[in-house]
C-alpha cells in the first residue's frame, strides 16, 4: 500500500477504533462494580439493624447465581421473548413479504407508521398500551371477562415487547425480501407451482439468511425492551405466590421480573452489585445475538 | 460545499456556546421522586430571592441515593423521601450537621386512595381484607410507602388477608397512584402528597387515627458540597416558615407539635383537619360548584385550580 | 417489481401477507390513535399552548440535533472503514461496536453512570467545576452514546450500497484517495446519508432510559420529551404525559415522511 492510501485508511480507521475503544471502556470499566466496596458493607450491616425487611447483599456480584429470583426473572424473560419473536416471526413475515411484493393501497403510509413505530420512545408505547387496554371499550370488555391484561404475565409483557419487536423484525425481512429478485418466483409459478409453493421452494431458501437476523433482531430487541414493559407490566416480585395462576408457578415464574427492569430495580434498591451483575447478563446475551448475526452474515440491509 | 460544511460548523458551536450558561453557581439537590412538585417551587422561590444561584434536581428512587453518593461523592443537598437514608448517609460522614429535632421541614400523612366512584366500595382500613378487592401494594424493600403499608396493616392486624388481595407489587409510590389512577387496583395507602395530585381521577378516604402514620421527611446538607455557603442558604430557605407554607401547600404536614407514639401513628385526631382538607379538595375538583375556602380546603386551592383546568389530569 | 395478485390457484397467500399487514398497521394505529381519543380536542389544545410544552419541544430538537451532529462526525468515517476494509476479526470488532444498540438503554444508563465517576470525567469534572452528567451534558452524552454505532452500522449499509469500481476508476484517473473520497463516494451517498441521519436523530430524540438512572431532572434544563413524558407519568399528569406522546408521535411521523421522501430507493430502513 502506499503511503498515502495508507495515511486515508489509518484515518478511517481511527474513528471505527474510536468508536470501538467507548464501546468496549463502557462495558468493560463497570466490571469493578460488581465488587462489593468497603462502605457499602457498613451500610448493609446497618440496614439489618433497621428492620428485617431490609436486604443485606453482602457477596461478589449480589451473588446472584445463588438467588432464585434471578433464575425466574430470566426463565420469565427468555420465555416471554421466545413467544415474543415466534408470534413477530408469524405474522411479520408473511407481512414482510406482502410489503416487498405486493401493490398495496396506502404502501407508503403503512411504512412511515411501521418507521415511525421504531423510534417512538418506549415509554409512550408502554402509554399507549396503558390508555388502550384500560379506558374505552376495551376496559369493559376486561371487566366483563375479569381479567386486566395490564399489570399481568401472559399477554401484558407479550403485548408489550410484541410492539417493537415486530417492527424491527418486519424491517429486516422486508430488505430481505427486496433484496430477491422477484423473477425466480415468477419462473416458478409459470412453471405450474402456487404461490405458496413458489415462496416455500424459491423465496425461502435464499432468504434463510436475512430471515434469521431478522429473527435474531426481533429477539435481541424484545430482551432490550424496557420502557414499555415498565409502564405496562410493572414489578410482580413482592406479590404474595397465590396471586400467580398454577401455571406460573410450575414453570417457575412466579415472583420474577423482567430482566431490564430487574436491573434498574436492584439498583434503585441500593443493591448496586446485583443490579450490575444482571446488566452484564443482559450484555452477555446481547453479544451473542449478535456475534451468531454477524456470522451468519447480514448483506447489504442495516445490519 | 466546503463553505456551506465551515457555516454549518460555525453556526453549530454558536447555538452550543449560547445554551451553556456559565457564571451561575449550579447547586446539585438530590431528593426523591415524590417531592418534586413542591420542590419546584421552592426552586422558584429561591432563584427568585438569590438569582445568582440555580438549583439542579436529581430525582432519584430512594435506594439509590446512597449508591450513588458514594461513587459519585457529589452534590449539595439531599432530601431523601424518608429519615432511614439521611442517616444511612450521617453514618457514613456523607452528611454534616443535620438535627433531627430542627430540621424536618415537612410530614408526610397516610391515607387511603381508591379509583374514581369508589368501585369496592372501601370506606375504611378493614375493608382491604374483604375478600376480591384489588389491593395494591409497594415493595418495603424499595420505598418507605411499602414499609408503612406493612405496619399499618400488621397492626391492623389484616396483613395476611391483605396479602392474599394483592395485584400490585409497586417499586415506587408514583406507581400505586397510577394504578389507582388507570383502575387497576381498587384501593391502596399511600401519602397524602401523592394523593393530592390525583384528586381529580380518585377518592380520598382518611384513615383512622390510630391507624394513620406520620412520618419526617428531612433534609441535610452534604459534606462534599461545592457551594456550601448556598447550601446553607437554601436550608434555611426550606425550613422557615415561606418554605413550609409552600409544602402545606402540597398536602405535607407542617406541625411539628403532631403527637405520634413511639412507630409513628397519631395518637390523636390532630391531623383530621389535614384529611378533611383533602376530602374537600377532590370534591372540589370534580364539582366547580364548590366553594373553595381556607376553612374548607386549607391551602390546596393552588392544586385544585390547577387540576380543574383540564378534562384529563394536567397542568 | 410488483406482481399483480389476479387469478391462480393458491390464493391464500397473498390474502394471508395482505391481512397481516393491514392486521398491524391496524393495531398500531389504534395504539397510536387511542391518545387523541383519551385526550380530546380542548385538552389537546390547551396543553400543546402552554409554554412548557415547547420549551421541552426545543430541548428535545437541539439536544438530539447536536447529539446526532457529532454522531454523523464519527459515524461516516467508522461505517466508511467498515464497509471498505477488511481486517481480521471483523465479526468480533462488529460486535463489540453494536454492543449499545442491542442492549436496553437501562443498562447503558447505568454503565454511563458507572463510568462518569471516573477518569477521565472525573478530571473534567474538577476542572471546569460543572457536574458532568447531572445536567445538559449528560442527556448529550447518553444520546451519542446510543446514537453513535447506530449511525456506524446505517452509514455501513449506506456505502456497501455503492460500488468500489467508482472509486478505484476515479483513482485509476489519478485522484488521491481523499478528493476521491468527497468528490467521488460522498455525493453519491448524499441521500442516503441524509436519509440516515434523519433516523438517527429521531433515535436520539426518543432516548430516555438512560437519563433515568444517570441525569436528574432539572425543570427545563434536562426534561427532554421522553424524559419528561416519565417524570410526569410518576406525578400522576396524564394529560402533560399523552399530550407529550402526541408531540413525540408527530415528530417521529414527520422525521420517517421525510426519510421516506429523501430515501426514496435506497432501502437503507
Amino acid at each position: 500500500m502506499s503511503g498515502e492510501r495508507k495515511r486515508f485508511s489509518l484515518f478511517f480507521y481511527s474513528f471505527a477504533v474510536l468508536l470501538l475503544l467507548y464501546s468496549a471502556y463502557l462495558f468493560v470499566s463497570n466490571v469493578d462494580q460488581l465488587f462489593v466496596t468497603q462502605a457499602a458493607v457498613k451500610t448493609r450491616e446497618l440496614t439489618s439493624i433497621w428492620d428485617e425487611n431490609r436486604e443485606v447483599m453482602n457477596r461478589f456480584a449480589g451473588g446472584f447465581w445463588k438467588d432464585p429470583y434471578f433464575w425466574k426473572s430470566l426463565n420469565l424473560t427468555l420465555a416471554i421473548t421466545l413467544i415474543t419473536t415466534l408470534i413477530a416471526t408469524a405474522a411479520g413475515v408473511p407481512a414482510a413479504y406482502a410489503l416487498s411484493r405486493y401493490r398495496i393501497p396506502g404502501k407508503s403510509l403503512i411504512e412511515v407508521i411501521f418507521s415511525a413505530v421504531m423510534v417512538l420512545p418506549a415509554s409512550s408505547i408502554g402509554l399507549c398500551l396503558i390508555v388502550l387496554f384500560n379506558y374505552g371499550p376495551l376496559f369493559a370488555i376486561q371487566q366483563w371477562a375479569g381479567f386486566r391484561v395490564a399489570h399481568s404475565i401472559f399477554p401484558g409483557m407479550v403485548i408489550a415487547s410484541l410492539v417493537l419487536s415486530f417492527a424491527f423484525g418486519v424491517s429486516a425481512w422486508k430488505a430481505t425480501f427486496k433484496n430477491i429478485n422477484p423473477r425466480f418466483e415468477l419462473v416458478a409459478r409459470s412453471l405450474g407451482s402456487s404461490r405458496w409453493c413458489a415462496f416455500k421452494t424459491v423465496t425461502l431458501p435464499l432468504a434463510r439468511g436475512g430471515i434469521g437476523c431478522g429473527i435474531i433482531l426481533a429477539w435481541t430487541r424484545a430482551m432490550a425492551e424496557f420502557g414499555a414493559v415498565l409502564l405496562f407490566c410493572g414489578t410482580f416480585r413482592e406479590l404474595p405466590v397465590s396471586r400467580f395462576s398454577g401455571f406460573t408457578r410450575m414453570v417457575g415464574m412466579d415472583q420474577a421480573d423482567w430482566l431490564s427492569i430487574a436491573v434498574w430495580a436492584q439498583i434503585e434498591y441500593g443493591n448496586v452489585e446485583y443490579g450490575f451483575a444482571l446488566a452484564y447478563v443482559l450484555v452477555v446475551f446481547g453479544a451473542m445475538a449478535m456475534y451468531v448475526m454477524h456470522r451468519i452474515g447480514a448483506k447489504g440491509h442495516i445490519w | 460545499m466546503k463553505k456551506l460544511f465551515w457555516t454549518g460548523a460555525a453556526l453549530f458551536v454558536l447555538v452550543v456556546t449560547a445554551q451553556v450558561e456559565a457564571g451561575s453557581k449550579d447547586m446539585l439537590f438530590h431528593a426523591g421522586v415524590g417531592q418534586r412538585s413542591s420542590l419546584n417551587e421552592i426552586k422558584d422561590a429561591f432563584e427568585q430571592l438569590h438569582p445568582e444561584t440555580m438549583v439542579n434536581f436529581s430525582y432519584k428512587g430512594s435506594g439509590y441515593f446512597i449508591a450513588d453518593l458514594t461513587r459519585s461523592q457529589q452534590g449539595d443537598l439531599f432530601m431523601p423521601g424518608e429519615e432511614f437514608y439521611l442517616l444511612q448517609a450521617v453514618e457514613r460522614g456523607f452528611v454534616v450537621d443535620y438535627n433531627p429535632e430542627t430540621d424536618i421541614p415537612a410530614y408526610f400523612i397516610t391515607v387511603i386512595i381508591t379509583p374514581r366512584g369508589n368501585p369496592a366500595g372501601i370506606t375504611k382500613l378493614e375493608d382491604f381484607a374483604r375478600p376480591g378487592v384489588r389491593v395494591g401494594l409497594g415493595n418495603p424493600r424499595s420505598c418507605a410507602i411499602g414499609l408503612w403499608q406493612m405496619k399499618t396493616l400488621k397492626k391492623a392486624g389484616i396483613l395476611n388477608e391483605v396479602k392474599k388481595n394483592t395485584v400490585l407489587s409497586a417499586k415506587c409510590i408514583p406507581e400505586l397512584g397510577n394504578a389507582a389512577q388507570h383502575r387497576a387496583i381498587d384501593a391502596t395507602i399511600v401519602w397524602a402528597t401523592t394523593a393530592v395530585l390525583y384528586l381529580r381521577d380518585c377518592e380520598i378516604i382518611p384513615i383512622e387515627p390510630q391507624y394513620r402514620g406520620v412520618v419526617r421527611l428531612p433534609v441535610g446538607i452534604l459534606r462534599f458540597s461545592r457551594y456550601p455557603d448556598q447550601a446553607k442558604l437554601l436550608k434555611k430557605f426550606i425550613l422557615s416558615d415561606r418554605g413550609r407554607q409552600i409544602f402545606h401547600r402540597h398536602a405535607y404536614a407542617i406541625d411539628p407539635a403532631i403527637p405520634v407514639d413511639k412507630d409513628g401513628f397519631c395518637l390523636d385526631d390532630a391531623t383530621d383537619k389535614e384529611m378533611q382538607y383533602l376530602v374537600n379538595a377532590a370534591k372540589a375538583v370534580k364539582n366547580p360548584a364548590l366553594p373553595m375556602t381556607p376553612e374548607i380546603i386549607g391551602d390546596l386551592a393552588g392544586e385544585v385550580l390547577r387540576q380543574r383546568k383540564t378534562r384529563r389530569a394536567g397542568n | 417489481m410488483n406482481i399483480r395478485v389476479s387469478n391462480m390457484q393458491g390464493r391464500w397467500w397473498p390474502c394471508l401477507c395482505t391481512v397481516a399487514v393491514f392486521a398491524a398497521v391496524t393495531a398500531y394505529g389504534v395504539l397510536i390513535l387511542s391518545n387523541w381519543a383519551y385526550l380530546g380536542w380542548h385538552d389537546t389544545l390547551y396543553f400543546f399552548s402552554r409554554p412548557r410544552m415547547w420549551q421541552r419541544f426545543w430541548l428535545t430538537l437541539w439536544t438530539s440535533v447536536v447529539s446526532s451532529a457529532v454522531s454523523l462526525l464519527v459515524g461516516i468515517p467508522a461505517g466508511y472503514a467498515l464497509s471498505r476494509f477488511r481486517f481480521p476479526c471483523r465479526n468480533l470488532f462488529a460486535t463489540i461496536i453494536d454492543l449499545p444498540i442491542v442492549v436496553s438503554p437501562a443498562v447503558i444508563g447505568a454503565f454511563l453512570f458507572g463510568i462518569t465517576s471516573r477518569f477521565p470525567f472525573d478530571v473534567i469534572s474538577q476542572q471546569l467545576g460543572i457536574y458532568i452528567g447531572r445536567n445538559v451534558y449528560g442527556v448529550l452524552l447518553v444520546q451519542f452514546t446510543v446514537t453513535a454505532a447506530f449511525c456506524a452500522r446505517l452509514m455501513k449499509a449506506t456505502f456497501d450500497i455503492i460500488p468500489e469500481r467508482f472509486e478505484a476508476v476515479s483513482r485509476s484517473l489519478g485522484a488521491s484517495n481523499t478528493r476521491t473520497f468527497f468528490k467521488v463516494v460522498l455525493p453519491m451517498a448524499k441521500t442516503g446519508i441524509l436519509a440516515s441521519a434523519l433516523v438517527v436523530w429521531a433515535r436520539a430524540a426518543a432516548e430516555w432510559e438512560g437519563l433515568m438512572l444517570f441525569v436528574g431532572a432539572t425543570e427545563g434544563k434536562t426534561d427532554i420529551l421522553p424524559f419528561a413524558i416519565y417524570l410526569d407519568w410518576n406525578g400522576g399528569m396524564m394529560g402533560w404525559v399523552v399530550s407529550m406522546t402526541i408531540a413525540c408521535v408527530l415528530m417521529a411521523i414527520a422525521a420517517m415522511s421525510a426519510m421516506r421522501i429523501i430515501g426514496g430507493k435506497s432501502h437503507v430502513w
